[in-house]
């Protein structure tokens, strides 16, 4: 089994997954509020498929992400109390608030950027990937994406690069059923994303994105394939939103109580602590005190993005080019 | 020390030069490594016409052939190139920006920006452009106008074999995402070339030919029309100024504004369509800084808003030639 | 959905199998959407051919419907073959093992006399569990494969017909296969091929393709074709599906080591220090103090300290269709010659 998760692994899955639904609801709390500028897209609902990847991955590993990419960045390690600055606009965000929601990036982190683009990260992983084979460095690349990205030719053609090059890659699909407001039964030509890993020759497997441990235990394998030299692997993580396309959206095109029965019924915090807790390894107590510093996390970050400074009139020019 | 080479020959130096001076320069595109899974030789073509030929078997594992999947290719060198490479991607054609520009324009050019800076992007796309192959109206365009437009990308336009390998050098070792634009009609070009290596700076224009009375500003294959039309102008008397910009992002806004300061009168040569072209944008910029010194409106020989067509009568009015520019140069001497 | 509708079929076929982890652990093999679709339009041919009146068929947002509801159309705009009267079962679909088992509930009220299983060991045994006295007519589209029969689709379907019009009976169509019962606490879940104790506390992605995380291991058959965890009872002793026994192994570091295919595509050493043949009604403990019980090869249950899962062996597992025997006493019988059957429109 690789990477057993031992207590400490699991209180870890647990922080990050908790601090993403803490971000999430509170940047969705904010929104309302009409603070915070542009379009927004929460991952809330999807935390244990972000958690369960970027846990087998190392620092210096790339990911690429997509417009709902606040779970990726925190699940690969980009500084919360940034983002929120960067969602504000403000000069001390991740991006120095040239970026916003859509364009969280830190490559320090090897977060090769949430993206405005539908399928746009598809061919960025197949480079960091084939750098990453040329450099013979045994780290992998993951591109994040959804159903409706699966439809994109960056896509399509992404996974058949990887391929021929045999890439260290990792395609996650993360189907919340909806590309917008239309469902990916109907867009999806085949239905099952992992179908279409048969047709580029790679495997395709289809997990639970409500359960960490399916998407963890999935996830490893593929890593651990792609580190050792065995090539791509599409994982599809079957999930959920539990918000709107972006905040704002109405969701008139879902079922009458969908989310509050996901949320009752499947909610991977809620799985995930009753699961943990059943031996006795890890309680409640301590997965309570991890609830309140992410709390505590999530409030100084808010606090601070209200306060910062937003950027001036000379960094509206600054960064285009390193040099010009 | 210099000898004659050609354009083609000049671009594959510096590409061999730059490999080895640089294990983390590596070179990808459609048949680039020519033969990839085929049952006959490798590098049996070295790109569609030729130009990597020979660095296949130079630099071993560092020449790929890629699928016809532009989006996929031209983004995986960008993604590469945020990971430590420096990758010289061809897209074979600049037509074939259609089924890619997304990762150049909205990817590789705005990584900087976006992330606040945080993020560099060194890589080349090596394309091929322009009219007189009778390759029709998908494999001749010009289109650097579109590149020009983007903030974040740079454009070089080699003119010549010099040039050629001078910008690609400095495009490889630049930290910005380069277009790097090849005439695919200069590639028999013959020109003085230094065996050794050395880099054009962007940004810095070359004043061609020097004169007093029109400037004519030229770009890619145009500027060899020039020196043909500015060579017959001179038994009339007439003394044109010829500027290549080499790169038209940077552009060298200095010495273009100079010369017309000095002579009064412009003609822009730019054998792509007029409309938001090098041309528009050369002539609106010499109209807002330079008005002053101008004695004659200003002049634009492009080719006209249509399509490249295929037959060749069609082809050879729509590319501009030294005829044209001599009777543009002609027009704007006659006013006032 | 009325029972007056006539002979009527059953068809689950269920998307979702064939999609697990082995897919990446194990290079098994995928059934695509389209593959499943045109199982059951070969299903239909041979079914209206000999007289069956209508299909009820599981409603699915993956594709197989729609797939089958198209070519229903064509087929009738063609005219070329006869096929019964094609009908979905009205039911909210939720995801999972619940849609097969509603699906088979609803069609059993809607009379159907037999129900086409397309899946692999997981659906026949979910299938099985929601109506365990319905007749299924087996067909592989999953991993691990004990169960089911690997067999061309439209045999199936003559076979089926054959049954369901009366033309041979059910003494000579059925054959009743064991059961596993594994009880814990107030739940009960049922396996057809296999029970596996492993030591994994987590379901995760539910497979088992690792050795060393298998703890104990009860079979009600061991075929010595067989894949999955049941081949390691059957390298120590083969038990025929109509046996009334069972097996039951303990593996430990210290015993006798058997090379099996676990997994498709995963033959590794297992080490098995204890082997007992399970007796039909009595209660086996498990002894692994915590872990994850697989049922048929996918780990479904966690337990924990202090629980104590209860494994029993069943003689009253699920009818099912023995394709080769109903086809040879229809063929014995005469029937297959000059048959009666619904004309073709050409």
């Amino acid at each position: 089994m690789s990477d057993t998760l031992n207590r400490e692994r699991l209180l870890r899955a647990y922080r990050t997954m908790r601090t993403i639904r803490e971000f999430e609801e509170r940047v969705h709390t904010e929104f309302a509020t009409g603070d915070i500028p542009g379009f927004v897209h929460l991952y809330a609902g999807e935390e244990a498929s972000a958690t369960g990847v970027c846990m087998h991955l190392r620092g210096d590993d790339y990911i690429a992400s997509t417009h709902r990419g606040h779970g990726h960045c925190i699940a690969k390690g980009v500084d919360p109390v940034g983002m929120m600055a960067e969602i504000w606009g403000k000069s001390t965000g991740s991006c120095k608030g040239k970026g916003g929601s859509m364009h969280i990036a830190d490559l320090s982190k090897g977060m090769l950027g949430a993206n405005g683009i539908v399928g746009g990260g598809g061919p960025l992983i197949c480079g960091t990937a084939l750098a990453a084979k040329m450099k013979n460095d045994k780290t992998v690349g993951v591109c994040f994406f959804g159903d409706g990205a699966s439809n994109q030719g960056t896509i399509l053609e992404a996974m058949n690069l990887a391929t021929v090059w045999s890439l260290p890659a990792i395609f996650v699909a993360e189907n919340n059923g909806y590309a917008e407001t239309t469902s990916s039964s109907w867009s999806v030509a085949c239905d099952n994303i992992a179908d279409r890993a048969s047709a580029f020759g790679m495997p395709g497997v289809i997990v639970d994105g409500f359960d960490f441990f399916a998407v963890h235990e999935a996830a490893g394998e593929a890593v651990r394939r792609a580190r050792e030299g065995g090539g791509p692997t599409l994982i599809e993580v079957k999930v959920s939103r539990y918000y709107g396309h972006f905040e704002g959206d109405q969701q008139t095109y879902r079922a009458a109580g969908e989310v509050q029965k996901l949320r009752d019924e499947k909610d991977c915090l809620l799985q995930f602590r009753r699961r943990v807790t059943a031996d006795g390894d890890i309680t409640d107590a301590e997965l309570g005190t991890i609830d309140a510093e992410v709390l505590a996390l999530i409030d100084d970050s808010v606090v601070r993005a209200k306060a910062d400074p937003k950027p001036g009139p000379d960094d509206l020019l600054t960064d285009v080019y390193v040099s010009y | 020390m210099a000898r004659k080479i050609t354009y083609q020959q000049a671009i594959n130096e510096a590409l061999d030069q730059e490999m080895a001076r640089d294990p983390s320069v590596i070179v990808m595109g459609e048949d680039n490594a020519g033969g990839e899974g085929s049952p006959g030789e490798m590098d049996a073509w070295g790109g569609v016409l030729g130009v990597t030929k020979g660095l296949y078997h130079k630099h071993p594992g560092r020449v790929l052939d890629t699928p016809i999947s532009e989006s996929g290719f031209i983004g995986a060198a960008i993604g590469a190139a945020c990971n430590g490479l420096r990758p010289v991607a061809e897209l074979m054609f600049v037509d074939f920006m259609g089924v890619c520009f997304d990762q150049i324009f909205n990817q590789a050019a705005k990584f900087k920006y976006m992330f606040g800076g945080k993020a560099e992007t060194p890589v080349v796309i090596r394309t091929m452009y322009g009219a007189g192959f009778r390759a029709a109206a998908q494999h001749s365009q010009c289109l650097y106008s579109l590149f020009t437009h983007i903030p974040g990308l740079k454009v070089a336009i080699p003119s010549n074999p010099y040039d050629a390998k001078g910008l690609l050098i400095q495009s490889i070792r630049d930290n910005d995402p380069v277009i790097f634009m090849e005439h695919k009609v200069l590639y028999t070009m013959e020109g003085d070339v230094p065996e050794e290596s050395y880099s054009v700076p962007f940004g810095e224009a070359a004043v061609v030919r020097e004169g007093d009375d029109v400037t004519i500003v030229a770009l890619g294959r145009m500027v060899s029309f020039a020196q043909d039309a500015a060579q017959a102008l001179q038994k009339n008397g007439i003394h044109c100024e010829i500027i290549d910009p080499r790169t038209t992002s940077p552009l060298d806004e200095d010495t273009i504004l100079e010369s017309v300061e000095k002579t009064g009168r412009l003609v822009v040569v730019d054998e792509s369509n007029p409309r938001c072209s090098m041309a528009s944008d050369i002539a609106g910029l010499v109209a807002q800084k330079a008005f002053g010194a101008l004695k004659a409106p200003i002049e634009q020989v492009t080719a006209p808003h249509v399509p490249p067509p295929f037959s060749d009568a069609l082809e050879d009015l729509y590319i501009p030639n030294a005829a044209k520019i001599e009777s543009a140069v002609s027009k704007i001497r006659e006013y006032g | 959905m009325v029972k007056s509708g006539g002979i009527t079929v059953g068809v689950i076929a269920n998307p979702a199998s064939g999609r697990d982890i082995r897919r990446l652990t194990a290079k098994a093999s995928v059934f695509s959407m389209s593959e499943k679709a045109n199982m059951v339009q070969r299903l239909l041919g041979p079914l209206g051919t000999f007289a069956v009146d209508r299909v009820l068929m599981m409603p699915d947002a993956t594709g197989i419907a729609a797939a089958v509801l198209r070519a229903v159309q064509a087929n009738e705009a063609q005219g070329r073959t006869v096929w019964p009267r094609v009908e979905f079962v009205t039911q909210e679909l939720v995801g999972g093992a619940v849609d097969s088992q509603t699906a088979a509930r609803l069609m059993q009220d809607a009379g159907a006399k037999l129900i086409v299983v397309l899946g692999g060991d997981g659906t026949h045994r979910v299938v099985a569990a929601a109506v365990p006295d319905m007749p299924l007519a087996t067909l592989s589209t999953g991993t691990n494969n004990v169960f089911p029969d690997w067999r061309e689709a439209t045999v199936t379907g003559i076979a089926t017909a054959l049954y369901v019009t009366g033309s041979v009976g059910a003494d000579i169509a059925l054959q009743r296969n064991k059961r596993l019962c594994v009880q814990l606490g107030e739940r009960t879940e049922t396996a057809l091929v296999d029970v596996c104790v492993t030591r994994l506390t987590h379901v995760g992605a539910r497979a088992i393709w690792e050795p060393d995380t298998i703890a104990e291991l009860y079979v009600a058959f061991a075929e010595p074709d067989a894949i999955g965890l049941s081949s390691i009872a059957a390298m120590f002793q083969l038990i025929a599906r109509d046996e009334p026994r069972g097996a039951y192994l303990r593996c430990a570091p210290n015993g006798r080591q058997v090379l099996a295919a676990i997994a498709p595509g995963v033959l590794e050493r297992i080490v098995v220090d204890h082997f007992e043949n399970m007796v039909p009604g009595v209660t086996y403990p498990v002894r692994t103090k915590r872990g994850s019980i697989a049922l048929d090869g996918e780990r479904e249950i966690e337990f924990h300290h202090g629980q104590v899962p209860q494994i029993s062996l069943m003689l009253n597992g699920p009818p099912t269709l023995n394709v080769t025997a109903t086809l040879a006493a229809a063929v014995n019988s005469g029937v297959m010659v000059d048959p009666v059957v619904r004309s073709v429109v050409r």
